[in-house]
């Protein structure tokens, strides 16, 4: 309606009939009584749905028929042994007075302290460490402190710890027990103080413990969960090794099988078997490493040992000279991964991987010599070669054979005086190339 | 295969020398102790012997041409074979095909050779092949996988019902240290390469084989499809690592050379200098 003012349109027809509607209709919203009209359309503005509980209904007493007074009368308890008469107010209902023992008489629990006779102190109950007398003491306390130690301790005359008192109480009373089950059928064994002793040494430690972890720095709590996450960690990584390893491990200790080849294979293996896991440095190493675990399987395919015996010779070398490794053989016209992998052609295909390793390395080594070369001259390094000597015409089947002697005399000897075209680096080693033979 | 020469290798025949020590060969082939029941001599491993069995696994797929339909285009046979076609029953017991699970009972259990399956459909799929053996050979079966080729690599021809695509692999099943049972069983078995035992070896005669008539035959010399196996041959292969090594045992050669001579450019530098 505002809004309709400010912007100044008309009003629809009958505004008269609409203003008197709204005017009815908002009164009957302002019908609330008892709370405010905003209160009124916070709870939605409508009447609740549950009828309110009338306050009325709130303090309604019991309809009694029964006639109550209170009296001060006096009562007894069982709990006490002296008969000492006390008064209190007792709720009397039609005139009498509620039965029945004094109502907190139940919550006198008490602790059966082993009583002993003096002859069954002569008998069982010696001890070099306590006199008699200062164990009745300690037994008295006991039943008048109900075996609150830590009391007992501080009121006994003599300075005891609760330890040591704890420990001549449980013994005396295990004993006692045990003496009396002898002479009377009866089985103590299940009583809670014979099954399970006391330990004197155990609870003087542990208490000892508690108290210093209580004491703990905050820095040395962090210290500690740092050892212990540790600790938690290698735990863990040694629970996977060992298990990666019984997983490759088949089990060829079978009962049916004969012992003695069994052990004569464990020690080989196991000797063996941590090399695999760890990185061999030589290649020898690798190479029974790898035959030992492959004999580990008992049944393999000739192109899975292969890959592995490959895996293990360029265990050393990165993926770049892997990768030149593979453009070579593929230049040299051999396949990857062999046609017809019988247990010659693998050998020789690993043979081959190795040599051109080798190689690559010789190649890498001697462009170091001849930049070492370069720099023990003093003359400023020549401009490289013509590159066009070093480049590559890719030639699927020939590895650069038939241009062996072309190259040969392009290609500037070694032993000339002037640097070498090659001091030039490039920051990575060149490819091996065909041309560069 | 612990020296790296290449002198040792001389093809299938040669024992696999193991182990980085030699230790004392009394210690590894127990042989010849005839006290020993005869259960425990066979149950025993040799050591230095190991049996590999060549075999070719792969599929033929044929176009049906006009019969194929949508869902049934190719009628295909996945395989596993003797690479010289022999019987493969020596060695393996069964052979299990699991199939795309689309298949009806896509695991396919073969009990007898020739280990085959045939099927029609329309897609290509990996199948996993598992080969049990029998039980003085392994225990634990070995996997295969092959990627069902169905249609030919070079989309331009067309398709023909006479031709199939066939994609084989060739592979060998190494059985690095075999019971003697095993090895006496398959002394002369063709489908089993077993090389030469080691001197002082001696295997107890081959148990008796069945009469070979009796059984079905399990070999795949007569193969319906046999026409299209591949023969494989290492020879090819042999001779292309051969040159291969040549060449490369050149280059390193020459760069030997290289390198002794520019170190000993360098010396001479040094000594110069160090006037």
């Amino acid at each position: 309606m505002d809004a309709k003012d400010i912007l100044g349109l008309s009003k629809t027809s009958h505004p008269a009939s609409q203003e008197k509607k709204s005017r009815t209709v908002k009164e009957s919203q302002r019908k609330p009584d008892g709370i405010s009209r905003e209160v009124y359309a916070l709870i939605g503005g409508v009447p609740p749905l549950m009828p309110a509980v009338e306050p009325l209904q709130l303090k309604k007493r019991p309809p009694t028929d029964e006639k109550i007074t209170w009296q001060w009368l006096p009562f007894t308890s069982s709990a006490r042994k002296d008969n000492l008469q006390l008064f209190h107010w007792v709720r009397v209902v039609n005139g009498v007075p509620p039965m029945g023992d004094y109502s907190f008489a139940k919550y006198n629990k008490s602790v059966d302290v082993v009583k002993y006779t003096d002859e069954e102190y002569e008998k069982h109950l010696t001890d070099d460490m306590w006199t008699k007398e200062e164990t009745d003491q300690l037994f008295e306390l006991c039943q008048q402190f109900d075996l609150r130690f830590i009391v007992i301790a501080d009121r006994f005359p003599s300075s005891r710890t609760v330890e040591e008192l704890k420990e001549r109480y449980y013994k005396v009373s295990r004993s006692i027990l045990i003496a009396r089950a002898a002479a009377s059928p009866g089985d103590v064994s299940e009583h809670p103080i014979v099954k399970e002793p006391y330990k004197f040494t155990q609870e003087r430690d542990r208490k000892r413990a508690l108290s210093m972890v209580l004491s703990q720095t905050k820095h040395q709590e962090r210290k500690d969960s740092e050892v212990l996450a540790e600790a938690k960690r290698i735990a863990e990584s040694r629970m996977a090794a060992r298990n990666a390893k019984e997983s490759e491990l088949p089990i060829t200790f079978n009962v049916e099988r004969a012992i003695v080849p069994g052990e004569t294979l464990s020690p080989s293996s196991n000797s063996e078997f941590p090399s695999a896991m760890v990185a061999p440095s030589t290649s020898m190493a690798e190479n029974t490493s790898t035959l030992a675990s492959l004999r580990m399987l008992r049944v393999y395919l000739r192109t899975y040992a292969l890959d592995q015996m490959i895996q293990a010779a360029s265990s050393s070398a990165g993926l770049r000279t892997i990768k030149r490794v593979e453009q070579s053989l593929q230049e040299l016209g051999v396949n990857l991964k062999p046609r017809v992998p019988t247990k010659s052609v693998c050998a020789q295909h690993l043979e081959l991987r190795k040599e051109i390793l080798t190689l690559l390395n010789l190649q890498k080594q001697l462009q170091y010599k001849e930049a070492e070369g370069s720099s023990y001259r003093d003359s400023p390094y020549e401009t490289p070669g013509t590159p066009k000597d070093r480049t590559f015409v890719p030639e699927s089947t020939s590895f650069g054979g038939e241009r062996v002697g072309k190259r040969d005399q392009k290609r500037k000897a070694p032993g000339r005086a002037e640097a070498p075209s090659s001091p030039a680096q490039p920051k990575r080693p060149r490819k091996l190339r065909a041309s560069d033979m | 295969m612990n020296n790296s020469s290449s002198s040792t290798m001389h093809g299938p025949d040669q024992p696999e020398i193991s182990g980085p020590a030699p230790a004392p060969k009394s210690l590894r082939t127990k042989m010849g102790k005839p006290e020993d029941s005869e259960k425990k001599i066979f149950h025993k491993k040799l050591k230095d012997v190991e049996i590999s069995v060549p075999i070719v696994y792969g599929n033929i797929a044929f176009w049906l041409g006009k019969k194929a339909n949508e869902y049934q285009s190719h009628k295909w046979t996945v395989y596993v074979r003797g690479a010289t076609n022999e019987d493969l029953g020596v060695v393996i017991k069964r052979a299990v095909f699991q199939l795309h699970s689309s298949f009806n009972n896509p695991t396919r259990v073969v009990e007898s050779p020739p280990f085959e399956l045939s099927e029609c459909g329309w897609g290509e799929f990996e199948i996993a092949i598992t080969l049990f053996f029998h039980s003085d050979v392994c225990d634990k079966p070995l996997n295969l996988f092959h990627h069902l080729k169905l249609y030919p690599a070079d989309e331009s021809g067309p398709m023909s019902t006479k031709k199939p695509v066939v994609v084989e692999s060739y592979d060998e099943i190494v059985f690095p240290e075999p019971s003697e049972a095993f090895l006496a069983r398959v002394q002369n078995q063709p489908a089993v390469v077993v090389p030469r035992l080691p001197a002082g070896v001696a295997l107890p005669p081959p148990v008796p084989v069945e009469d070979p008539s009796n059984r079905k035959r399990g070999d795949t010399k007569d193969h319906p499809l046999c026409q299209w196996f591949t023969n494989f041959s290492e020879a090819d292969e042999l001779l292309r690592l051969a040159t291969a090594r040549q060449q490369v045992q050149t280059h390193i050669a020459k760069f030997r050379r290289e390198i002794t001579l520019i170190e000993g450019q360098h010396q001479q530098v040094n000594s110069v200098s160090d006037q």
